[in-house]
């Protein structure tokens, strides 16, 4: 294993750093990161790195491959566009996490802000805690599985893909042109399996899951009134 | 006393209850929601047609016409990237998706740049493979649904474009019909087959400039700072867009106007939202000259140019270089019936039908695009020669003149004749040096 310190370096030549270093060993801890962004964008290959702290924007992006573990706090949109591997976090992320992915694992142990898994593609997403607004919103295809409380607009609009909930109040947090409904035992064996591979404490059964409409077409409303007819004046106005 | 007799006025014209005015309110009326159009906007719109070129006579040589070289060869994304993008001529085909297209029209376009030696952008929906085998050069574009994206799509691109938004419909996201979303293109795109596809308005990557900041690094990471990056935006708040587009460090910027055209777009956006190309050229020249990066920022621009002249007007102005979409479906065949978004096209350019797809020969549509290309490229070369330059680039502002009022003060282009300038100028003084 060989570390690599970074309290000195530019953020610009990080991740250059880090790909001459994980020549020498597949297994690398890096230290300071002190929340720089785009911190391994781009790593590809069968390698382990492991930071001690919190990382910035885009950590992870387009990942292919490693397994990335952050002890700390990660930045918003960690694992942006994803293709394959590990992202593991051990704490909390801001928001956007997981936009656009097309494969791998993303595991956070913590809260996570709005919109995780925006227009995800594939993989998988785990968050152990609650999650923001616009949960997988607009997302064509892969697996969102949240533990805790959802946010409002649950999957809104999403063309493809699943989310699985045990939140109790999940209806009446979901956006549009999705449905509630209950889980596949094929489902719930996946989600045990997630579960065991990651040590989180969950059972499959206890999940349901908002699927997108896939029949007839998306509705919108841009007008929306709030009609409250019996306000009206001439309700009020004493006849004869 | 005898009856009056009633009179009845026909075909009185009606300025505002016309026809097309009486049929929006029946298709309101009828359905509780607005129209979808195909193509772009029919309204009458500033256009490069306003501009006159001036010939050399005695004030400089003209350039032989058929015998003396003018140069057209166009480099793109010098500023940062390592590996500019280098075409044979400053026309390239604008993004226009498999899906609003057919994949014999995508393949065409491909085949064209093959013939003329310039670059295809490929759209949203990822890459037609077929598409991406037959380009010369192939451009990509990270859209906000990335639907077909991924790292391998960064990889095989000479050019790249951060799309913010495109002319015929800027602030609103992609919209492709469920009458062309066949199977193949719901694969691709991963997403149901036959839904009306409104796709993702915002990237969500990037939530604002600051973040795309850091994007920016990110995708110089990517790309080694081989790749071209160029962002593509609609014309509206031009002179502000382009300064974060400077800062943000792109290599150039596609510059596409409201008169540009798109395979479904909402009847109001088309109509009612965005600049015109010609003034949102010159708001972005005037821009990049007085940021200090004129010389070292691309400036393309695309939207209603169908002739040589647009093409040399518009390197007059300022732009490196221009993009065509509608005028290369006109070329295949289209006759911009307006109906894209119905997927019935009968040319087999706009649809996604078998049957109809099949009525477009794609080495015969290939050949047609690039004789287009070449010809409007000649054109342009002419004008050049005309006005005295040796290169397409060398066109400049002052061998214009603005024949209406409008188009002067639009553009601060002098009147013809007058040398008069109404407005802010550009780079000319109201007496024009006189």
């Amino acid at each position: 294993m060989e570390y690599l310190d970074l309290a000195k370096v530019e953020n610009e030549k990080v991740n250059v750093l880090i790909k001459d270093k994980l020549k020498e060993s597949n297994e690398l801890v890096l230290k300071n990161v002190n929340s720089m962004h785009n911190i391994c964008a781009g790593l590809s290959g069968d390698c382990r790195v492991t930071i001690e702290d919190s990382t910035g924007l885009y950590t992870g992006s387009f990942l292919e491959g490693p397994t990335l573990r952050i002890k700390g706090n990660v930045g918003w949109y960690a694992g942006d566009d994803m293709m394959s591997g590990e992202l593991i976090v051990e704490k909390n992320t801001g928001c956007n996490i997981g936009a656009y992915i097309n494969g791998g694992t993303i595991v956070i142990y913590g809260n996570t802000g709005s919109r995780v898994g925006y227009g995800m593609k594939g993989g998988n997403i785990i968050v152990c805690g609650s999650a923001g607004r616009w949960a997988g919103v607009m997302a064509m295809g892969g697996d969102l599985i949240i533990l805790g409380a959802l946010g409002k607009e649950c999957g809104e609009s999403m063309y493809s893909g699943k989310i699985f909930t045990r939140d109790p109040e999940a209806e009446s947090k979901m956006g549009g042109n999705v449905f509630y409904d209950t889980i596949t035992a094929a489902e719930t064996e996946k989600l045990d399996h997630l579960f065991s591979q990651y040590e989180i404490a969950a059972d499959g059964k206890d999940f349901h899951v908002i699927r997108p409409v896939l029949s007839g077409r998306h509705e919108y409303a841009l007008f929306k009134p709030d009609l409250k007819p019996e306000l009206a004046k001439k309700y009020f106005v004493k006849r004869g | 006393m005898a009856d009056k007799k009633q009179v009845t006025i026909h075909n009185a014209p009606k300025a505002t209850w016309n026809k097309e005015t009486l049929s929006e309110i029946d298709y309101k009326a009828s359905n509780g929601k607005y129209r979808i159009r195909g193509c772009g906007s029919p309204r009458p719109m500033p256009k490069f047609d306003d501009l006159m070129i001036l010939p050399s006579q005695l004030t400089r040589m003209p350039i032989d016409t058929y015998r003396e070289d003018c140069e057209t060869r166009t480099v793109l994304g010098a500023r940062f990237a390592k590996k500019p993008l280098i075409i044979e001529t400053p026309v390239m085909i604008a993004g226009m998706s498999y899906g609003a297209l057919s994949k014999e029209a995508k393949i065409a376009l491909a085949k064209a740049t093959k013939l003329v030696g310039t670059v295809i952008s490929n759209g949203e929906g990822g890459i037609l493979p077929e598409e991406l085998e037959n380009s010369y050069r192939q451009s990509v574009q990270i859209l906000a649904s990335r639907m077909g994206f991924t790292r391998r799509n960064m990889e095989v691109a000479d050019m790249l474009e951060v799309l913010y938004g495109i002319g015929a419909k800027p602030g609103l996201s992609g919209h492709l019909m469920g009458e062309k979303i066949s199977e193949e293109i719901a694969e691709v795109r991963k997403i149901p087959i036959g839904i009306d596809l409104h796709s993702h308005p915002r990237a969500g990557d990037a939530f604002g400039a600051d973040d795309m900041v850091v994007k920016m690094q990110q995708l110089r990471e990517m790309t080694d700072w081989e790749t071209p990056i160029f962002c593509k935006i609609a014309a509206g708040r031009v002179r502000d867009d382009i300064k974060i587009a400077i800062k943000l460090g792109f290599d150039g910027i596609i510059l596409d106007g409201c008169s540009a055209g798109t395979g479904a777009a909402p009847v109001m956006a088309t109509d009612h939202l965005g600049i015109p190309t010609m003034p949102a050229l010159v708001a972005a020249v005037r821009t990049l000259e007085e940021m200090g990066v004129k010389e070292e920022m691309s400036l393309i621009v695309s939207g209603g140019i169908t002739n040589g002249a647009d093409l040399a007007k518009a390197l007059a102005i300022g732009a490196d270089a221009v993009a065509i979409g509608t005028a290369a479906m006109v070329a295949m065949g289209c006759r911009v019936c307006m109906n894209c978004q119905t997927g019935k096209c009968a040319f087999g350019i706009g649809t996604q039908d078998p049957e109809l797809r099949q009525n477009l020969d794609v080495d015969e549509a290939a050949e047609r695009v690039a004789n287009y290309i070449k010809a409007i490229t000649a054109e342009a070369v002419l004008l050049a020669k005309s006005a005295g330059k040796t290169k397409l680039k060398n066109l400049e502002r002052e061998d214009l003149r603005a024949l209406t009022l409008e188009a002067c003060a639009m553009t601060g282009i002098p009147l013809v004749g007058s040398d008069l300038v109404i407005g802010k100028g550009f780079g000319f003084s109201a007496d024009n040096g006189l």
